[in-house]
C-alpha cells in the first residue's frame, strides 16, 4: 500500500471552505486528515473510490450513463416548464454548464439560497 | 445582494476587534470559524488576539457558541427583527421605549451598551446565520442586519456577512449572478432572465406543482422539502445526479451516480466570504463528474429541435 499525502486541499462541507488540509491517502481511501475539524475529517474519510453504487438508473434499473443521458434530455426537452435545482455540493464550473442547460430548456434554476 | 457592505475573512482576521455573531451556532456548524479567521488568530492589527476582540453572540437559546463569547443577548423567537431595528434607533441617538424593548427579551441597557461597544470598535463584523434569515421575518431580518452594518458607517468600519453553509451554495449565488444577474430563483422559460422569490423558489414551485420536470443535482430535495413538494418531485419525471443514490434518486425516474466534489471531481467552490478557491482532489472516481454528465445532457438536448419559436413564425404573430 502507498500512501500519497496532498497538501493544502480544500474541504467544502461547510461555509469556510478551509484550504489546508493535509489529506493522506491509498488510492481508494483518504485515511488521515490533519488540520480538519471533525465535520470535514469524517466527511473527507467517508467518501472513497470505490463503486458502491450503479452508474445510472432509469426507473429504478441498472443502466449504462448513456442510456441515462438520453433519458434525461428527452424529459427535459419535452418539458414546458422544467425546474433545475440544487447546485450546493457541485463546483462552479457543474453550476456554469447547469445554468447553460437551463436555458437551452427554458427552466427554473433554483439553489438551496432561495429556502 | 447589490450594495451589500462586506470584506474577506482575512481582513476580519487581522482588523476586526469587534465580533458579532447572531442566530448562528459556528462551535458546531462551522467549526474552524473561530479559530481560522475570527476570535482565536493573532492579526495584523491586533497582535494581542483573542485579548484584542469583543465577541457577542446573539441568539434564542444557549449553544455551544456561548462559552467563546464574552456577551450573550438571549432574544425571544421570531424577535429578531425588533431587536435590530432598535439597535439602528440607538445607533441614531433615537429614544426608543422601553416596554418595547423588553418584549423582545432584552433590556434597553444591554442594547444601548451593545451599541456603545459597536461605535467604540475599529473594525466590528457581523455574522448572520440561519436562525436569523430563516425565522420570522425571513430576508426582511437579512435586510435590517445588512443596513444596520451600513449605518455604522457613519460612526467606523462595519461589515457583514452571511454564514454560508451547504459546500458551495455561495457559489451557485455567484454563479447564477454572473451568468443571469439574479442570485437565485431564476426563470428562464421565456427564454429571459426573470427574479421573482416567493413565485420562482423551489418550495414554491414543487408545493404548488407548477412544474413539468426537476433536475437535481447536489442537494436532495426528496429528504428536505415539505411533503406536497415531495409527490410534485415523484409525480414529474425527475432526474437525480449525485455521489448517492439518495431519497430523490428513489423517487425519480433517472438517476445517474457521479464523482465527489472536491475528493474526487476538480473545480472551484466558493468561500463564504466569497472568495473562489480551487479544489484538490486526491481519489480517482469511477464516476463521472457532474460538470461532465450535465454537458453530455447538453449535447443530447443540443440534438433535438429547439424549443423556441422560429424567427419567421414570431414576425408572422403565431406563436
Ligand atoms: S474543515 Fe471543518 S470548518 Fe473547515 S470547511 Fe471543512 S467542515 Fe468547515
Amino acid at each position: 500500500m502507498t500512501v500519497t499525502i496532498t497538501q493544502n486541499a480544500t474541504c467544502t462541507f461547510c461555509g469556510c471552505v478551509c484550504d489546508d488540509i493535509e489529506l493522506h491517502d491509498d488510492g481508494v481511501k483518504i485515511i488521515k486528515t490533519k488540520a480538519a475539524c471533525s465535520l470535514g475529517a469524517s466527511w473527507f474519510v467517508n467518501h472513497t473510490a470505490e463503486k458502491l453504487y450503479p452508474d445510472a438508473l432509469i426507473d429504478g434499473k441498472e443502466a449504462s450513463v448513456d442510456d441515462a443521458v438520453e433519458a434525461a434530455a428527452e424529459y427535459l426537452h419535452r418539458a414546458n416548464m422544467p425546474l433545475v435545482y440544487g447546485l450546493s455540493n457541485v463546483t462552479c464550473e457543474a453550476q456554469r454548464e447547469a445554468v447553460s442547460l437551463a436555458e437551452k430548456i427554458g427552466a427554473v434554476i433554483d439553489s438551496h439560497t432561495s429556502l | 445582494m447589490g450594495g451589500k457592505v462586506s470584506c474577506t475573512l482575512g481582513e476580519v482576521k487581522n482588523r476586526a476587534d469587534f465580533i458579532l455573531y447572531w442566530g448562528g451556532n459556528p462551535a458546531e456548524c462551522h467549526p474552524r470559524h473561530f479559530t481560522k479567521y475570527t476570535i482565536m488568530q493573532k492579526g495584523k492589527f491586533l497582535p494581542e488576539g483573542r485579548k484584542g476582540r469583543t465577541m457577542v453572540l446573539v441568539d434564542i437559546r444557549e449553544t455551544m457558541s456561548v462559552k467563546a463569547a464574552d456577551i450573550f443577548l438571549q432574544v425571544r423567537p421570531g424577535k429578531d427583527f425588533e431587536v435590530v431595528t432598535a439597535l439602528r434607533a440607538l445607533v441614531k441617538g433615537n429614544r426608543v421605549d422601553t416596554a418595547l424593548v423588553e418584549e423582545t427579551g432584552l433590556k434597553l441597557e444591554q442594547l444601548q451598551d451593545l451599541v456603545d461597544r459597536m461605535k467604540r470598535c475599529k473594525f466590528g463584523v457581523i455574522f448572520f446565520g440561519m436562525g436569523l434569515s430563516m425565522t420570522r421575518g425571513k430576508h426582511m431580518n437579512s435586510a435590517a442586519v445588512l443596513t444596520l452594518a451600513a449605518e455604522m458607517n457613519a460612526f467606523t468600519k462595519f461589515v457583514a456577512m452571511p454564514m454560508r453553509g451547504h459546500g458551495n451554495v455561495a457559489g451557485a449565488d455567484m454563479v447564477l449572478r454572473w451568468t443571469t444577474g439574479y442570485p437565485f430563483g431564476v426563470n428562464l422559460c421565456r427564454g429571459f432572465p426573470r427574479f421573482n422569490p416567493g413565485e420562482f423558489s423551489t418550495v414554491d414551485l414543487l408545493v404548488r406543482g407548477d412544474i413539468d420536470a426537476a433536475f437535481v443535482l447536489g442537494a436532495d430535495p426528496g429528504a428536505t422539502m415539505p411533503q406536497p413538494g415531495i409527490d410534485t418531485l415523484a409525480r414529474v419525471p425527475t432526474i437525480v445526479l449525485d455521489p448517492k443514490v439518495t431519497h430523490t434518486s428513489k423517487l425519480a425516474r433517472v438517476h445517474i451516480t457521479t464523482s465527489v466534489t472536491g475528493i474526487s471531481s476538480p473545480g472551484t467552490a466558493y468561500r463564504m466570504d466569497e472568495v473562489p478557491l480551487p479544489l484538490r482532489p486526491v481519489l480517482k472516481s469511477p464516476y463521472p463528474s457532474d460538470e461532465e454528465v450535465v454537458r453530455r445532457i447538453i449535447a443530447a438536448v443540443d440534438k433535438k429541435s429547439a424549443w423556441l419559436p422560429k424567427p419567421a413564425t414570431m414576425a408572422s404573430g403565431v406563436m
